[in-house]
Parts: C-alpha cells; sequence; structure tokens
C-alpha cells in the first residue's frame, strides 16, 4: 500500500497534537477527525483493521483535508502528514473505493488534459484553468512582458497531472504529466513560467517523482518578473497572504522578494505568519469536493483582515484571488496585477 | 448509551439535538467519534497501537453559545444521558474520554473573543478557543494572557480551567487559576450561572475556584475573562549547571525564597539534562543539573533583578554560567521538547508523575517516587525537571519511561504494569508530603487516588457533586466520583 511509504508519519503524528492549531479545515468545521493527528490514527487503524478502508466516513475525512502544508512547516520533524494524506487517497482510489463526486471529478480533470499554444519565443506561460478563469492575471502578465520587450508563448489548457495527483489517480496524473511535458517540448520553449503554485510544485517536484523528464526551466511568475528587472512605482501599504504551494511545499523567497521589488511595505496579515489563508490552494480543487468548506475558510480569512473594506491583498495565487473574490468582498490582486499596476 | 444507535429512541433524541444545534453540528460518524475516542492519555493510545477498539461516544455535538449548551445539559438530564465536554482533547488523564458512551460536547466552535478591556486589562471569551488562536489575538493588541504551555497549540482555555493548568511564566504569572476573573457555567442541571466579576472579595466562598480543576463533572465552563498583560520591554533568561541535583535545587529555592520574581524557573536532573536537555538544543553540556530562569518587565528592572540572581547561582552555590546564550536556548526550544522525536511516544511506555510539594519536602518525593520506581521495575527510567516554582515550593515533572520488549505486548498487561507504577509512586509522593497532580488534573488516571489524597474530605467533594449533579451525568467517573 502507499501510506507504507508514510510510517515515520503515521506512528508520530497519531497521537500528537502540537499542529492542531494549524489544521486549516479543523478549524472551521471544529472537528477532531480534521486534523493531523485522527488522520494518522485512522490510517493506523486502518493497518491494524480497526478503520476499513472503505468506510465512508475515513474517506470523507481524506478528501476534506485542505493539504496546506501548515502542519509539516510547523513541525520540528517535518512529519509528512500530507504525503500520508496523498498516500491514502491513492490507495482508496486503487481499491475501488473513491466517491462516485471524486471519481466524476477525476474524469472530468483527465478530460480537461490538453492545451493549445499561441505565439512564440523561448519563454512559455502556462495559463492553467484557475489562471485562464481569473482573466486579468494573465492580462497582467502580458502588459509586463510587453514592458519587457520578451516575446512569449501562451499555452492554455486544462489538467496537467496535478489534480488528478491529489485526488489519488497516479497513473492518471502521471499520463497526463507525460502528455504536458510531450506538449512543451515541442513548443521548444526553454523556460515555463506559471502563476498558479500549483502548477509549479507540480512542475518542480511531482513530475521528477512521477519519473515525467520535463524539457523546460521551470519558473514562477514572481522569480520570472523579478528577473525583468523593470522599474516600478512605489506599491505602499500591501497584505501578502502566502501561498501553500510556494511556502509551505517550497519554501520560495521570490513572492517577498518580488514584493520588496515593488517597494511594497508588507503587514502582517490576520494574527500569525503559520496559518494558511490560501482557501484550500493545497487541495487543488477544493471547491468541486466541497465548495461549502472553501467558502468557510474563505469567511475565515475575510474575519482576519484588518479594514476589509481597504486593505489591498495580494496573494502569489489565481486560485486564493478566485475563491476570496466569490465568497468575500476583500480587495484582492496577485502579485502580477499588483506588478503590472505599478509600471 | 442507554438505547441502541439502531432504535428509533437514538433517532429521536438526535432530532432534539439537532434542534438545538442545528443539522451540521450533531455528528456521530466513525471518524469524529474514533477522533474523540482517545485523548492524550496513555491507556487509549496504547489500546489503539494494539489494535483495539476504543469506547466511543454516542453523539458528538458542537454548541455556539451558552443558551445551546444549557439545551443540551439540559436535554441530557432528561433522558440521563452521560455528557462530557470536550476541549481540545489534549489532556493526559483521560479526562474527556466517553467512557460510558453519550454526548461529547465539543466546546471549539465556542471560539469567540468577545472583548479586549484595555483598561482593566481583561479579555473575555468563550472557552472553546484554543489557547494559541487567543494569545495570538491578544498579541495583535500589544498584550499576552502570558499563559503559554506546552499545549498551547492544542488545548482549549476551557481545558485549561478545567484541568487548573499552567504554562512556562507560572512562576510570575501564576497558574491559570491566578489568571482567572470571573467564569460562565452551565451547571449540570442546565442553570446558567456567572461567578462573581472579580477574584478578589469578602462575599462568601470562592465559587470560581470550585469550578476551576472541575474537569466537567460539576459542569461546562462556557465563558471566562482573564488577565492579560502588556508585553514586557524586556525578557531575558540564565542558565547555569550545577555539580549536582540538590545543589541546583537549592539555588533554586534560594532564588524563590529570596523573592526576587523570576517569570519562569526550570531544573533538569541530572539524567534529564543529558538525555533531553542536550538533545534538544543540540549541543554539549557538561554533567550536572541544568537550572534556567528568566526576568520580564522594564529593562532596568530586569537587569537589576539579574544582578542579584547571578550572585546567588555564581557565589553561593557556584554554578557553572552557560550565560543569556544557555537561557535563550531553553526559551526558543520550550515547545520544542513536545515534538515526537523529542518527547515520548509510543511503542515507550511512559507517564509524567506530575507532583508538587513545599521545598522542605519536594527533594524527598523525588528521591521517594524514584526509589520505588527504579527498586520495583528496574527495566524503567526515572527522569524529572522541576517546572513551576512559587515562593513555598515546586512541582515535580517527574516520568517513568519503559522501552522495547519491556513493554506487554498484551493490552490488558500493558495496562497493569502501567498502573501499577502509577500506583506505587503516587502513594510515595503522597506518603513524602506531594500532592499527585499540580496542573495536568486527575481524570481517569489517578481517580482512584483520590481518596487517598483527600481522606476524610473526600466526601465533602463527593456531596458538592451530588448537590449539583443529581442525575450524575456530567463527565461520570472522573475525578474519582461515580461511574455511571
Ligand atoms: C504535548 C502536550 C503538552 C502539554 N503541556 C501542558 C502544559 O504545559 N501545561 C498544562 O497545564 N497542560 C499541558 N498538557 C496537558 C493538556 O494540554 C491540558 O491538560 C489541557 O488543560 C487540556 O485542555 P483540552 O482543551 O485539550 O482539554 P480536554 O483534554 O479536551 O479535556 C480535559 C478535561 O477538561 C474538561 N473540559 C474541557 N473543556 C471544558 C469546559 N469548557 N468546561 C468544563 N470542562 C471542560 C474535559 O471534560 C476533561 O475532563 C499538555 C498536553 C500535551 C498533549
Ligand atoms: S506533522 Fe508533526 S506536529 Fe503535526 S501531528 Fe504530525 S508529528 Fe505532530
Amino acid at each position: 500500500m502507499h501510506i507504507d511509504q508514510f510510517t515515520d508519519a503515521i506512528l508520530n503524528c497519531r497521537f500528537c497534537f502540537m499542529c492542531r492549531h494549524l489544521s486549516g479545515i479543523g478549524n472551521v468545521t471544529f472537528t477532531e477527525a480534521d486534523t493531523p493527528r485522527v488522520r494518522a490514527s485512522m490510517i493506523y487503524g486502518v493497518t491494524q483493521g480497526t478503520m476499513q478502508l472503505d468506510n465512508e466516513d475515513f474517506i470523507a475525512t481524506l478528501y476534506r483535508n485542505d493539504l496546506s502544508g501548515a502542519c509539516r512547516r510547523n513541525c520540528v520533524k517535518h512529519f509528512d502528514e500530507i504525503g500520508l494524506t496523498l498516500a491514502a487517497r491513492a490507495d482508496i482510489v486503487e481499491a475501488g473505493h473513491a466517491p462516485a463526486a471524486v471519481q466524476a471529478i477525476a474524469k472530468e480533470l483527465a478530460a480537461t488534459a490538453k492545451w493549445t499554444a499561441k505565439g512564440e519565443g523561448d519563454v512559455l506561460y502556462f495559463e492553467d484553468l484557475y489562471t485562464k478563469e481569473a482573466a486579468t492575471v494573465a492580462a497582467a502578465f502580458a502588459k509586463i512582458m510587453k514592458k519587457a520587450k520578451v516575446s512569449y508563448i501562451t499555452v492554455t489548457g486544462g489538467c496537467i497531472g496535478k489534480g488528478l495527483k491529489t485526488l489519488g489517480y497516479l497513473k492518471e496524473a502521471q499520463d497526463a504529466a507525460k502528455k504536458f511535458a510531450a506538449f512543451v517540448k515541442k513548443t521548444g520553449a526553454k523556460t515555463v513560467v506559471v502563476s498558479n503554485p500549483a502548477a509549479y510544485d507540480a512542475l518542480v517536484n511531482d513530475y521528477p517523482a512521477m519519473g515525467v523528464k520535463f524539457p523546460a526551466k521551470v519558473m514562477h511568475t514572481s522569480e520570472y518578473i523579478l528577473s525583468l528587472k523593470l522599474k516600478y512605482k512605489k506599491a505602499g501599504d500591501v497584505y501578502y497572504l502566502e501561498s501553500d504551494f510556494l511556502r509551505n511545499y517550497n519554501d520560495l523567497p521570490f513572492p517577498h522578494d518580488l514584493l520588496k521589488a515593488l517597494g511594497a511595505v508588507n503587514k502582517p496579515f490576520g494574527t500569525n505568519d503559520e496559518e494558511s489563508y490560501s482557501c484550500g490552494e493545497g487541495a487543488v480543487v477544493l471547491p468541486k469536493i466541497d465548495a461549502t468548506l472553501v467558502e468557510k475558510l474563505a469567511a475565515y480569512i475575510a474575519e482576519r483582515a484588518d479594514n476589509p473594506k481597504t486593505d489591498k491583498i495580494v496573494t502569489a495565487s489565481p486560485y486564493t484571488k478566485l475563491m476570496l473574490k466569490k465568497y468575500t468582498k476583500l480587495n484582492v490582486v496577485t502579485l502580477e496585477e499588483l506588478a503590472a499596476s505599478l509600471l | 448509551m442507554l438505547v441502541s444507535p439502531k432504535s428509533y429512541m437514538y433517532e429521536m433524541i438526535r432530532s432534539e439535538l439537532t434542534d438545538i444545534v442545528g443539522d451540521e453540528y450533531v455528528c456521530n460518524c466513525d471518524a469524529d467519534a474514533f477522533g474523540h475516542s482517545i485523548d492524550y492519555y496513555w491507556i487509549p493510545e496504547m489500546w489503539h497501537d494494539r489494535g483495539m477498539e476504543t469506547p466511543k461516544p454516542d453523539f458528538i455535538v458542537h454548541p455556539a453559545t451558552t443558551q445551546e449548551v444549557s439545551k443540551i445539559v439540559k436535554l441530557a438530564n432528561h433522558y440521563k444521558i452521560p455528557v462530557i465536554p470536550w476541549g481540545g482533547g489534549s489532556g493526559s488523564q483521560g479526562g474527556a474520554l466517553p467512557v460510558y458512551g453519550g454526548i461529547i460536547v465539543d466546546m471549539k466552535r465556542m471560539n469567540k473573543l468577545i472583548k479586549i478591556d484595555k483598561e482593566s486589562l481583561t479579555v473575555t471569551c468563550q472557552t472553546g478557543i484554543i489557547a494559541k488562536h487567543l494569545e495570538w489575538r491578544c498579541n495583535k493588541e500589544g498584550f499576552s494572557t502570558m499563559h503559554l504551555p506546552a499545549s498551547i497549540s492544542c488545548a482549549t482555555i476551557g481545558g485549561f480551567l478545567a484541568h487548573r493548568g499552567t504554562g512556562v511564566l507560572s512562576t510570575k504569572y501564576g497558574k491559570i487559576e491566578d489568571m482567572v476573573m470571573s467564569l460562565e457555567v452551565v451547571t449540570p442541571t442546565g442553570e446558567i450561572i456567572r461567578t462573581l466579576p472579580v477574584p478578589r472579595h469578602a462575599s462568601g466562598p470562592d465559587l470560581t475556584m470550585l469550578f476551576m480543576g472541575s474537569e466537567g463533572t460539576l459542569g461546562i465552563i462556557t465563558e471566562v475573562t482573564l488577565k492579560i498583560h502588556p508585553q514586557p520591554e524586556a525578557r531575558e533568561f540564565r542558565a547555569y549547571i550545577f555539580k549536582d541535583f540538590h545543589t541546583a535545587m537549592s539555588a533554586g529555592a534560594e532564588l524563590m525564597r529570596s523573592r526576587l520574581q523570576p517569570c519562569a524557573v526550570r531544573l533538569y536532573d541530572e539524567t534529564e539534562t543529558i538525555t533531553h536537555v542536550r538533545k534538544v538544543f543540540g549541543m554539549e553540556l557538561d554533567k550536572g543539573a541544568y537550572l534556567v530562569f528568566g526576568f520580564d518587565g522594564r529593562k532596568d528592572i530586569v537587569a537589576c533583578q539579574m544582578k542579584y540572581a547571578r550572585e546567588i547561582m555564581e557565589d553561593k552555590y557556584k554554578g557553572k554560567d552557560l550565560g543569556s546564550k544557555g537561557g535563550d536556548l531553553w526559551w526558543e526550544n520550550k515547545y520544542k521538547f513536545f515534538y515526537p522525536g523529542f518527547m515520548f511516544h509510543l511503542p515507550q511506555a511512559f507517564g509524567t508523575l506530575d507532583t508538587v510539594a513545599t521545598f522542605d519536602k519536594i527533594e524527598n518525593v523525588y528521591w521517594g517516587m524514584k526509589k520505588v520506581v527504579t527498586e520495583n521495575f528496574p527495566q524503567a527510567r526515572f527522569i524529572g525537571h522541576f517546572s513551576h516554582w512559587y515562593e513555598w515550593g515546586c512541582m515535580l515533572y517527574a516520568r517513568f519511561i519503559f522501552e522495547g520488549e519491556d513493554v506487554p505486548k498484551d493490552p490488558r498487561e500493558a495496562t497493569a504494569l502501567y498502573n501499577k507504577v502509577w500506583n506505587l509512586a503516587i502513594r510515595a509522593a503522597i506518603d513524602n508530603g506531594g500532592v499527585i497532580n499540580e496542573h495536568h488534573g486527575v481524570g481517569l488516571k489517578l481517580g482512584h487516588l483520590m481518596k487517598d489524597l483527600y481522606g476524610p474530605a473526600m466526601p465533602v467533594l463527593e456531596g458538592i457533586k451530588k448537590q449539583l449533579d443529581p442525575n450524575n451525568i456530567m463527565n461520570p467517573g472522573k475525578l474519582g466520583f461515580e461511574g455511571a
């Protein structure tokens, strides 16, 4: 079983309470089950026969996980509670126990695994589904590229494997990844730039782990925009919401470096810098699994804003922007949008 | 549970509960019931580790208001169903376990901060708030509760009130009972009462203190007003290694008798210094006992107190000075001790023999416990540190540890061994003038020793319980009270 690769996390998390304050879903559902402790404990129960892999509640709990990585980051030994949930999901899928709703999402995602390309150049900008939905993000990137006088290819399309992998569909994820790698290869691009942190994590971490060779260098837009060394007006006060993938999964310094380059004074959002304020970015497809949870996560964030009506909130994640726009009245822009507005 | 989950009566009760708190907040799903069947008590953890079923609640409800709590308790009285308050489940004594089934009242939805009073320096909140979340909220306004326990991130304020919990700054700011101004409580019959608004008065006995430490057996604490403090201008630590634990204890006791006002003092015996402090700090330390203390407040006053404290440590007791760096390391790593990798964990069998005594007795308590543990169980390790210090004495955080083959695989044998250690060690503590618990509470684990501890005073406690809870629905079988 996939969970067998996470014995460390199972044995250490199963009776550990230390990161429960960062359990994003637990903090909005108030349930014990939505904590790394109980998830690991139940998975241990699966290994002992006191919890069944096909138990509906067990499965629902695992699919509710927002996978923010905040707990793993907080953990002194960084036990991989995220990897454990993903492994359990893969075991559930392989044993044929995926709920009908999850199967439907996976099917829908797999069907989106196709892309179109336009433009030319060495740089390829990948506009995934969330980035496309938040249309102004790609437009902001275009404005920056125009200013920098860089021509580039835009690739637009669907799942490159991340959503499928997150749901536990490893084979399908690998197929989508291979297809995407082949598509990019054909474009001849040397550098792939992505706005969506989930896509960044997929290309940088998931692809090598799945044995898929990616033909180009991968950069998050924050890193790429920085490298252009453009001149900006000063951004002033902003509240930057960390991305799960960029901070908790990859510890990337570039969003903060870019904010600095934009002359932004980054004010601390909420009460702390440990919780995830991403609306479930790490779970990639949480709105499809349970939109009410996303709504609750968004409300949790909105409650923590100093001045919800006026604060300028910045995110690296088109997903987070979309969800906050949908469920709150917060004034949110992405890093690309902020940079473009200061040119 | 009095009715089977398969019966329509069960569904009738569920309907009444959903009528009170809403559909979404009543559950008996397997995952959450499972989550509420194990707290931080070693026995249920071991039971689960051995692949055994742990007792589950019949319902888990998440009320949002005091009125909802009151209605739940009234309903439980009507049907005579046990009600078990649950905060974070991080209690180490099994206090929140639904050993007789019943309704778990999970308090975490009651997490509202009601008011920060910047004039009186108090905060009023619902008790289901996780202590860290409350601390963060206070920090944002420039204050601190100064309640900084190792379980700050997982335990609720209600849990601390119910167990008389304590944090690392207890020496100056007190235990949670010293921080409380007043409480709102839902009594076992469902009445909503408030204790007097200030903690110092002469209007009869102190009702607030009746509920502090009552572990959910005398009602559900729903709201609290706590003192808060401005963040200090300075907080400085200093650490020493003493040649042995006795010398370090003498130095620590003298520091307390000097009436300087340290915010924290902690002393590790020779074994724990080697096995734990060294590991957590990741640095070599001389042989001996590690003692750390700190002061906080105005910079000049901190400096002045530190000067006198150093004289005690260095001139009189000849401690080896590890400097402020040796002290800061402890402060920075104070929670690290409790993360897996540094904390004891199954498959080890371990227990925290938490005891408190006056300075004239505390060393005897330590040696008394150590003797019975090591003589009766030569295979066990015994370590201890002294973590909460007062003008009159301190708390001993002693631990026994069994490893590998010495931990029986059979869950019943493991339970028997575990309880035997506890019984012997705790009775040794009581015989030497110790009180069996300082901040973890009694719960299920130590309930049977309450009669040893209280002697003829136990019926007074039992009388209070009977008077307040005639149907014995509130957390039966805990704190030495009758089971369901
Ligand atoms: C890693 C770790 C470190 C720890 N360090 C410390 C420490 O430094 N200091 C310390 O004091 N403790 C410590 N503990 C023990 C534990 O955190 C405390 O006992 C804490 O008070 C439990 O709070 P909880 O919310 O988790 O309560 P629970 O475990 O859920 O419940 C504990 C008891 O309180 C009752 N209860 C809960 N809420 C209420 C309420 N609102 N009204 C009435 N009764 C209620 C329950 O019925 C139960 O009897 C530690 C625990 C862990 C896991
Ligand atoms: S991730 Fe670390 S802190 Fe969180 S439950 Fe697991 S072991 Fe504990």
